[in-house]
Formats: structure tokens, sequence, C-alpha cells
């Protein structure tokens, strides 16, 4: 890790030393008046410890003064003892052998009359984290857990952590777990029994993997009569240990539905908390317990409806921008609730653009017929914001309502009035949503045409809205009479044109314009393939040749390649699957919502951002899905020629994982509607077959892979979650079953490990695994042992209460699924054997 | 769990930094996120409350210049993060009286203190003022002046708050007053659009019940309503008792001591604003001319008063100058003009008129200003929102009541 950059600061302020010698006075001053017992002795001991504290914290090492500051700390006035308590708990990690300094005092103030003093020394006492002291802070913590002030049994409680962090063993030895389940259930003070649920939940949840018996315990704490206890309790509690019980009676699964109903009655007053934290748990817990019941799960989204409205408009922006966040996935999975309600998400000008964009998305989402018209008035009123990224925003949701296709009429009619704004970038966002709508609505075309016409190319500069604009000169070169004058125009300024993506679509707008008026546009078209050619370009320069050849070859075929008959666009593609909405809804109130895309496309490394800094992660993760069970191996050679490249997009669509569908590279809509490249529409077989080609460049001949009567799976083969990721959502699923599983397997499967270690003996490992019992999900993926690239993936979804393995298998090579399939069904079938 | 909580100034220097855990988290991670804000245009406050940094996700909150940085690597509710660093700002601004970096780096101490209260090992514990009140009182005058007189300097009180044991968290189980009153105060702010052909859009009121309680002993208190029924959405302090509410929507609370939030509400869809205000431009050949006019709508029966209309010229206007027939108007740097008008006078329409010049090459204006009106009326609840009475009861003597209301505008915008 790089060392960390010296902060800056301001080089006014008086109180900064120059250097040592600011500290080594310090020193000296504090050892004069060490053993003093004059009567100003504390006065002048706290102006001292006030200066090294305030050194501390501007982040100037004052560590060499910690035997001083220990020889001072024999003080009875809490202040001093206090700032004490502060360095000491700073500087010990550095100094462990001065750190056996402290221990003294500490444990002679954990015994003091005072509780507060008792508790604070108990605190600073295990917040040492100093490995070789851990025998010294036994028996304090035993008889903090004991002690008669609530606040130093709290103090206590999360001591027991901290030991445990710094030594499991010593923890488990004196036998801390268990007295603090017991405190749990029986102590009087509910932040207490808080911090002892959530004390327990991090030691069982890290155990988990190791033993059984943790993993019993961690089922313990979801018991229905565990539940029932803290629920009765729940208004003792204060607002956040409320949220910590709240997000454990999410995980409980209900016996019955009286159950789940006398959950929701006991919390229904929880929804009108002043804390937005727990109006957001309380809302996980309903969603999660209603989740199998249609029509209550209904109910409560109208019931959830009005506290989540609220909490929006109350509170600073920071906070409507995270209940936002989990508003706009609830509007995105049942925008007809909230369609009466689309003034909440009308823009305040004084909104910051980040809360902006999720209104205008969400304002998009429940437009219909009954509030288009609204809605567009109001989206309308923005394109003239003085927020140029919003007008843009804006627009775009304009055009993205047009493309759901209500009140279409009306809507046209304002984009056309976005033209005449004159205002560059509205001009430019409309082109392209024009461009849009006409490939959906070519109905419409003779309308558009006619204001489009009048844009002089000169005022568009975008290179997207430029593309549109050629594109539609190109496409509606009939109805337009200037279009090949303009185009010509355009192409002798080829060399002035920088995006490789306008001259692309130069060269295809002067081929459509040739075939469609040959006379006219001849020498352009010429002028056209000739600067294509000699483009640097290689895309470019490729297309050019592809046309020139065309056309030497035959027009008519040409004419077929280049402007075959076109189907309106139903649907544009949704860039994030209904997958991984489902996904981030399982992670209600969580990091996820706000983030939009599920916990594993982040929480793992490869989806991280460019750099990282060397640290380490620790093992503190409360998550399941932790990835350190997956194997990682050296990436084959192999493996790095497919990934590589394709990794780069992958980051690029994960992070830009809402951007507006239809709406990225215009390279889309054109093999949407015309495979441009090298595919014809005589051979639509290539196209339907990328995971082919795929094999075909890496040399593999499909006929040399017919099934193989038995299948080999590399027993080392690598996968990175980044390329499992893009794979899965590339492949097709082969395979989808549900298998039964032997009761001995159910039995054996208590954490997902277990499952994880057999596969992985058969050679098929695990990427990312997750869930409680009885529902457990993997992620799991073999390879082919015959030096070939080929993967398979497989989801796999048990179910222990049922016995049952719902299975789906993608795989690089289709034809050996089947084969493979045997192979993971018989794997499966010998677990807990 | 929070691991480290940074506070940073608005020029990106760590003025204060406290480790959760024991997973220490290294400075460096606050000039990530400085890098990261000034990449982002270098606005603090324009920035997401919740960024995944490389190592860490961090939530961050800005509150008067301060920016408020926590990190974790663990997954947890994001609302937990972002409420938790609100509160530390609520408490600390009402520790210190006021938030500036000033304020923080002379009360270092305290600030540590109270950090320690509220969170230790990344759990929060507690955030309400009147506990944390107990256990350490804040520095101020007077404590300072009794620390100078008796050369005791200590803010920390002795004594513990029993409050943490009491099965009512939010009050001190042996209050004792001299004073013996209550006070309920109805603040109400309407948010308003009036879309550019001058419709009211959305007028909505959101209010709150605070309560400034200075009783004895343990009181239970009810309040009730004439006309609950327009209230869309209420939430509550803890104190608020369920049951009551649902049944007969009286609200029947055991008060903390001192001033608190009761409750919040909605009214939503009301029909009437107080106040109208009329932009007007019109534009020609590279000049813009602009008219403002204020008026008084539905007359609430008191004066409105602190009237104020602002908005941002957009960029393309070269110079402006403005006549108001009323009040004063003021032209800040980012081209923010204020018209500060106060009351409306008798017989008179404020207006102000003004001509805008365009930028050089433009025709006419098409970036179009929003109008934000500010205005406080005492006395009245906009919403109409009626108290019908309070009772006291489990107090030694009748107590002092007193009602006041507010209205002031919230967003209160008309669109140009």
């Amino acid at each position: 890790m790089a060392p960390p950059p010296i902060v800056q600061q301001k080089s006014s302020s008086p109180s900064q030393p120059s250097g040592k010698s600011e500290v080594s006075d310090l020193k000296l001053q504090l050892r004069q008046l060490a053993g003093s017992r004059a009567p100003g002795a504390d006065d002048s001991k706290r102006d001292l410890f006030k200066r090294v504290i305030s050194y501390m914290t501007v982040g100037i090492d004052v560590s060499a003064a910690f035997s001083e500051m220990v020889m001072c700390s024999a003080t009875s006035d809490i202040v001093l003892k206090k700032m004490c308590y502060l360095y000491v708990g700073n500087y010990a990690r550095c100094h462990p052998d001065l750190a056996l300094l402290t221990i003294n005092f500490l444990q002679k103030d954990c015994r003091d009359v005072d509780p507060m003093i008792r508790g604070l020394a108990l605190r600073s006492l295990c917040s040492l984290r100093v490995p070789n002291l851990v025998e010294y802070l036994v028996s304090p913590l035993s008889s903090g857990l004991e002690d008669g002030s609530p606040y130093v049994r709290m103090v206590a409680v999360l001591g027991v952590l901290k030991l445990y962090h710094i030594s499991a063993t010593t923890c488990f030895d004196s036998d801390f777990p268990a007295s603090l389940k017991n405190l749990m259930l029986t102590d009087s003070d509910a932040q207490v029994v808080a911090n002892c649920l959530f004390v327990l939940q991090e030691i069982w949840n890290l155990e988990a993997n190791k033993s059984e018996e943790a993993n019993r315990e961690r089922e313990t704490l979801l018991s229905k009569q565990t539940i029932y206890y803290l629920l009765n309790r729940i208004k003792e509690f204060n607002e956040w240990a409320q949220c910590l019980i709240l997000e454990l009676i999410s995980k409980y699964i209900p016996s019955d539905s009286n159950d789940i109903f006398d959950i929701m009655n006991l919390l229904e007053d929880r929804l009108q908390h002043a804390n937005g934290a727990v109006v957001l748990a309380t809302i996980k817990v309903f969603l999660h317990l209603t989740m199998s019941m249609t029509d209550v799960h209904q109910q409560v989204y109208e019931r959830l409806k009005a506290p989540l409205l609220t909490l929006v408009g109350s509170g600073s922006s920071e906070q409507s921008y995270a209940v936002l966040s989990h508003l706009h996935l609830l509007v995105m999975r049942a925008p007809m609730l909230f369609s009466s309600d689309y003034k909440h998400f009308y823009c305040q000008f004084s909104d910051p653009s980040y809360i902006k964009k999720l209104k205008l998305e969400m304002l998009t989402a429940i437009a219909n017929e009954s509030n288009t018209y609204e809605i567009v008035t109001e989206l309308c009123e923005y394109a003239g914001n003085v927020d140029v990224p919003i007008a843009r925003e804006s627009i775009r949701a304009v055009g993205k309502i047009a493309l759901q296709q209500y009140d279409v009429n009306a809507i046209v009619d304002r984009l056309l009035q976005f033209l005449e704004m004159e205002k560059d970038y509205v001009t430019a966002e409309t082109l392209v949503l024009v461009k849009d709508l006409l490939r959906k609505y070519p109905q419409w075309s003779h309308d558009c045409i006619a204001v489009v016409g009048n844009i002089s190319s000169k005022n568009v500069q975008e290179p997207k809205a430029k593309a549109a604009l050629i594109w539609m000169l190109g496409e509606y070169s009939k109805d337009m009479p200037d279009a090949p004058y303009i185009l010509e125009n355009l192409i002798e300024n080829w060399d002035d044109e920088n995006a490789a993506e306008v001259r692309l679509h130069l060269l295809t707008a002067a081929m459509k314009c040739f075939l469609k008026r040959p006379p006219e546009t001849q020498k352009a078209l010429g002028a056209a393939l000739a600067a294509g050619v000699a483009d640097s370009h290689q895309d470019v320069h490729d297309r050019a040749l592809l046309y020139y050849r065309l056309l030497q070859y035959d027009v008519s075929v040409a004419e077929r390649v280049v402007n075959p008959p076109k189907q309106a666009v139903s649907v544009f593609a949704d860039l994030q699957s209904s997958e991984v909405k489902d996904r981030i809804f399982d992670e209600f109130n969580t990091l996820s919502v706000v983030y939009q895309k599920p916990s594993y496309m982040f929480t793992d490394k490869e989806h991280r951002g460019p750099f990282e800094f060397s640290e380490e992660i620790g093992n503190l993760s409360l998550d399941q899905e932790s990835m350190d069970n997956a194997p990682r191996f050296d990436e084959s050679d192999k493996d790095l020629l497919l990934g590589t490249s394709e990794r780069e997009e992958n980051g690029g669509t994960s992070i830009n994982g809402a951007a507006t569908p239809g709406y990225s590279a215009p390279h889309d809509y054109n093999s949407s509607l015309v495979p441009l490249s090298s595919q014809t529409q005589s051979e639509p077989a290539v196209t339907s077959q990328t995971s082919f080609a795929i094999d075909d460049l890496l040399g593999l001949s499909m006929l040399a892979a017919p099934e193989p009567p038995s299948l080999k799976l590399n027993s080392k083969a690598a996968l990175d979650p980044g390329t499992f990721q893009r794979k899965w959502g590339q492949l097709g699923v082969s395979i989808s079953q549900e298998i039964p599983i032997s009761p001995q397997g159910v039995g054996s499967l208590t954490t997902p490990q277990a499952l994880i270690r057999h596969m992985q003996a058969n050679s098929i490992h695990c990427i990312a695994s997750g869930g409680q019992s009885p529902n457990f999900k993997f992620f799991l993926f073999a390879q082919k042992d015959d030096g070939s690239a080929s993967f398979f993936l497989v989801e796999c979804i048990v179910n222990t209460s049922s016995a049952k393995a719902q299975v789906k298998v993608k795989a690089d090579d289709a034809s050996a699924s089947e084969a493979f399939f045997a192979l993971f069904q018989s794997a499966l079938s010998k677990f807990g054997m | 769990m929070l691991q480290c909580i940074f506070f940073l100034s608005d020029a990106g220097e760590v003025m204060l930094e406290k480790q959760m855990t024991g997973h220490h988290v290294d400075r460096s991670i606050c000039s990530w996120f400085w890098d990261y804000v000034l990449s982002q245009g270098g606005d603090p406050s324009m920035i997401l409350p919740v960024i995944a940094s490389p190592t860490h996700y961090l939530f961050q909150v800005f509150r008067d210049g301060i920016v408020f940085l926590a990190c974790t690597q663990v997954e947890m509710p994001p609302l937990m993060g972002i409420e938790f660093l609100c509160r530390v700002a609520d408490v600390l601004t009402d520790y210190l009286g006021g938030l500036n970096e000033d304020v923080i780096k002379d009360n270092f101490v305290i600030v540590y203190e109270l950090l320690d209260e509220m969170m230790d090992n990344g759990v929060p514990l507690t955030t309400e003022p009147n506990i944390l009140r107990e256990m350490l009182a804040p520095p101020n005058i007077v404590s300072k002046m009794l620390s100078v007189v008796t050369g005791k300097n200590s803010n920390v009180s002795t004594k513990l708050p029993d409050a943490t044991a009491s099965s009512i968290p939010w009050r001190k189980i042996n209050t004792k007053h001299s004073s013996n009153e209550v006070y309920v105060n109805l603040v109400e702010e309407m948010d308003a659009i009036f879309n550019r052909d001058g419709i009211l859009v959305k007028c909505e009121i959101y209010g709150e019940v605070q309560v400034n309680s200075h009783l004895p002993g343990l009181p239970d208190l009810t309040l009730s309503f004439s006309n609950p029924s327009i209230l869309n959405d209420v939430r509550f302090h803890p104190c608020v008792r369920f049951r009551p509410w649902e049944a007969d929507q009286i609200l029947s609370f055991v008060p903390p001591d001192g001033e608190f939030r009761l409750m919040s509400y909605r009214v939503k869809k009301l029909k009437s604003t107080p106040i109208y205000v009329k932009p007007q431009l019109t534009s020609n050949a590279g000049h813009s001319r602009i008219s403002v006019l204020v008026g008084i709508h539905n007359d609430p029966g008191k004066t409105i008063d602190s009237i104020t209309v602002q908005f941002q010229l957009p960029l393309c206007v070269s110079s402006a100058n403005f006549t108001p027939n009323h009040g004063t108007v003021n032209i800040l740097a980012d081209k923010t003009c204020r018209w500060s008008i106060g009351q409306v006078p008798k017989g008179k329409s404020p207006c102000l008129s003004g001509n805008l010049v365009l930028e050089a090459d433009l025709e006419k204006l098409h970036v179009f200003p929003v109008f934000r009106v500010g205005f406080r009326i005492m006395g009245v609840a906009s919403s109409g929102l009626q108290i019908h009475r309070l009772d006291v009861k489990n107090t030694p003597s009748e107590p002092y009541k007193g009602f006041r209301a507010l209205t002031q505008s919230g967003e209160y915008e008309v669109r140009s």
C-alpha cells in the first residue's frame, strides 16, 4: 500500500508543531507533572493532554510520549481519564510492549465505585487489541458481565466481541458465548440484550463455517422462541437496536400464516417510527414475510407506500436518497401501484441531481394511460432546466415514455417542439430519441422528417446526435429532397469528423441514399468510399471496403444487405435483467439497493474499481456469500485469451447498469435491424450461434466434438467471477431440471460448504453460494478436460425441506451439456453417502 | 457496521478521526474521497451519499461545511449509516450551538466523548439528546463561568443516567423542575409547484408537532385534534402509544424532558396557497424583459411576513438590472437574485421589473429560471389542523399549557 499521503494542513494554523522538538517538549512537561500533587497540577495536565490529543487528531504521531502519558494517568479527574483512554486506545496497537504499562491502571479503574469509570475503563481495556495481553481481559470481562450497572454490562458484552476478534479461543475457553446467550434472554436492560444479540450474531456467523455447533447456535437465534421474545420487548429497545432485531426477524422463516400475521400486527406501528432506518427495516420484514402470499404481498405494498413517500419528503437529501433508492426498486416492480402518486416524484429545484435522476426514472416507470399527459408536461418543463444533465435526462425520459406506447401522438409533438428550442444539447438529445421513435413507429416518419429536415447539420455537434441525424438522412432520403446534398456536404468534411461512429453512419447513409436516388448521390458515395477505404480507423476502412466490393459484385445484393425491408422494433432490450432485479429485491435494505446491483456484483473484487489498496479485507464479513470458497488457481492462458478484451466490456456495462435501454451505442440498433458487418440476411444462422463462433475462433471444430461418450472434467479448472457473470449472461439455458436429493444428502447439507467440498471432489467448482436452511443457492462451474476452454455453468437451488434441487445448466458447448448433466446428477446423488 | 468516522472540512482537510473497530481504517481513504469529490465538481453537497471506494463503502453527509464520512467493509442497511451520521450532526449542533470547523476544533474532546457514547465497536448505542446530555453536560457559557469561578472543570456528570435502565428510555425517572409548563407548537412547511402556465400542480404541507415540556415526575399527556382525518401520514416519536392513535386518533404519551418532535405528518392535495407570484419573461433581439408580480391570494387572516423571491439568472444572461416598487433586490456572485419584500404593503402589490442583456450571439432566452418563494405566517397552521385539547395527568399541580402555530414556505417554487 502506498504510504498514506500527508494530510494537507492549513499553513496558517499556529498550533502545528514544526517538528520533533514539540513532542519532546511535551514529553518533558508531562514528566515533570507526573508525580506532582500540587493544587493546579490537574489543570496543567489537562492542557497538556489536550495538546497531545489535538496533535493526534490532526494526524501527527505523538506515540513517543506514551510512557509519560501513562505515568500521568493516575488521576481521579474523569476528563483526564477519558483523554488518556483515547490516547492509549489509539497507540497501543503500535506499542504492544508499552501497552502493558496501561493494564495496571485500567484494571484498577475497572473496579472503581463509579459505574461510568468502570464502563469506560473496560471499554478501553478491550480496545487495546494487543494479542499478548488477552489474559488480562478475561477476569474484568467476566465481572463486567455480572456488574450491577447496565452501562458496564453493555460495555462488557461488546468487549466479548472485541476479545473474540483478538483471540477466538480465549473467548470460547472462558465460555463467554454461553453467558451472553443467558444474558440476552434474561437481562432487564434492553441495550444489553441488543448488544448480546449483535455479538452472538457476529460470532456465530463467523464460526458457522468452522463448526456444526456454531451453526446450530446460529439457528437458535432464529428460533420462534427467541424471535417472539425479542418481538414482545421491541418497544423497549432504542431505534438502532430495533433495526438490528428487525434485520434478524427478516431472516426468520414463519411456520404458518398465523405466524406471519402475528408478526406483522406486532410490528405495524414501527412503520410510523420517526427513524427512517427503523421504517425501512420493518418494510423489509413485511416484504419478506409475505413473499409467498401474492394477494397479501400486494396489500403490503399499498400499506408501505405512505410511510415511504413521507420518508422521502422529510429529512435531509442524503436520507431521501437512500429511501428513494428503495422506493425506486418497489416502483420498478409494481409501477401500477404508484401511478396515482406521480406528483411525489416531481423534481424540486433544490434537489441534488442524484435525487432528480432517480425521480426521473420513477416518473418514466409509472407513466400509464391515466397520467402520461401530466408527467410529460412536467418533464418538458425540465428541458429548460438550468441543470443541463437533468435537462438531457428529462428529454430522454420523455422519449422512453413515448416508446412505452402511451399517447404517442402528443409526445411526438412535444419532441418536435424541443427541436424548435434551438438549444444544442436539447436538439442533440431529441434527435437521438426521434431516431428511436421512428424505428418503433415508422408511421410517424412523415411528421418527423419535415422537422428534422430543417435542422442544419452544423448545429449538431455531438457524435451520437450527428449519427442519428445521418441515419435518418439515409433511411428517409426518399422523403427529404435535400438528403443527398446534405450528405455530400458532410462527406466533403470527412477529415474534420473525429468520431468513427459518425463516419461509419455516413458510409451507410451514403449507401442507402445511393440505392434510392442513384444519380444524385453517385458522386458523394464515391467520395465517401474513397475516404472510407483510406480511413485510419479499422472498422471504417472495413465497412467501406465491404460496400465497395458488394457494389462491385452485384448492386441488387448490396441493396438486399444495406436496405432490406425493416420491421418496427417492438421492444428495446432492457439492460438490467429481471434476474438481477430479483436478486436486488432479496437484498432489500442493503447497500445493493443503492447501487442497483446485487451484492455479488460489488462485494466481489472483480467488480471493484480499477485500482486496489493492498489492504486485507479481514475476516469480518457478515455476509455468507464470501468469495473465499471459490477456487482461485492461476488462470490458464486460454482463459485469458477469452477473458481480457471482454472483461472491459463487462466492467463497462455493470457500471452503468441502469443506463437507458436501446440508447447505448448506435451499433446496437444497426445490428438489430440489419446485420451490418459480415453477416447478411441469407446467413442468419451465424448470428444465433455466437457461442460456436467463439469455439471456432479458438480452432475447435464443431464436428470434432460430437457427444463424447464419457466426459472428463478438468479438476483444476479456474474461472474468475467476472467471466462467470458475463458467460452466465451470454449463454442460454441448455438444461433446466429438478433432481431429487437423497435423505443422507439433505442431512449433510447444513451449510453450503459441505456441498461445495463434495462437488469440488468431482471437479465441479463453486463460484458463489449463499442461503440458509432450507434454501441454498449455488453457482458452480466445470471445465472440459480436453484442452478446450469450454465451460459448464450451473445454477443449483437446493431446497432441503422438499429434498429437491433445481438445476440450470448453461454451456459454452451446448452439445456436451447432456453428458455433463448426467455427470452432475451422479455427483449430486453421491452427496452425503 | 461502521468501522470509522472522519470529519472533513470543506477543503478536504481531516479534522477528526474516530476508529470504531479493530480494523484500522487508514486516513488515505479521505484523500481518495476528496479526489472523488474534486472529480465530481468539488461540491460535497452534490456527491452521492453512498459511494463504493476500492476498499470501503463510504457514507457521507454534508452539513454546514463539514463532511461526515463513515467507512464500512460489510453489508449494512444504508439508511442506518446515513441516519446515524445525520444524528451525529444533529447532536453536535445541539451541543456546540452550531457547526463549523472552528467549533469542532475547539471542542474536539467533547466530540470524542460524544462519539464514544453514541457508538461502540460500530454499534450505534444512544443518540437521544436528552440522555446524552445527562452523561455529558454541553459546554455552555454557564458551565464555563462555573469552572472559572470554582476551579472545577468537568463537563462529565458524575452520575449515570437512570434512563438507560428504565423502560422509558427517553426520560429519566426523577425529573425535578421549578417550572411546570408545556408548550405545543404546530410548525408547518408548505411545498408547492406552479408550472409554466401558472397552474398549481402540487401543494402539500409537511407539518410537525413540536413539544417543549418542563414537567416534573412522570407526567402522562393526551393530545387530541379537532380534525385528525386530514392527516395523510404520520410518524411518531417513540414515546407515543400506538393503540390510542389507532383507535381514536389521540396522542397519548409520556414526554421526554425538554424540546422534541412529537409527531410529523403530511397533508396532501391542498387546493389553495396564501400567496401568488406571477413571473413574465419576454425576449426580443438579444434583450429580455422580466416582470414579477407578488400578491396575497387567499388571506390567511394573519400577516404574511418575511416574503422573499429568489431566482437564478440563466448563465447566458450577461447583465441585468432590476427595479422593485417595494423591497430590495440583491444579485449575488452566482447570479442568484434575491428580492426581499417583507410584508405586502396596503393598497399596492409588489412588482419587480427588469432588463436582461443576453450574451452576444443569442436571440432569445431558452433557459428559464425557477422562482423560489419564501414566507412566514405566524399563528396559522395552513393545513387547517386544530388542536382540540391537551390533558396532563400525573403532575402535582395543573401545569401551564401554551399553544402556537406557524406556517412557513418549504419548497415553494414557481416556474417560468
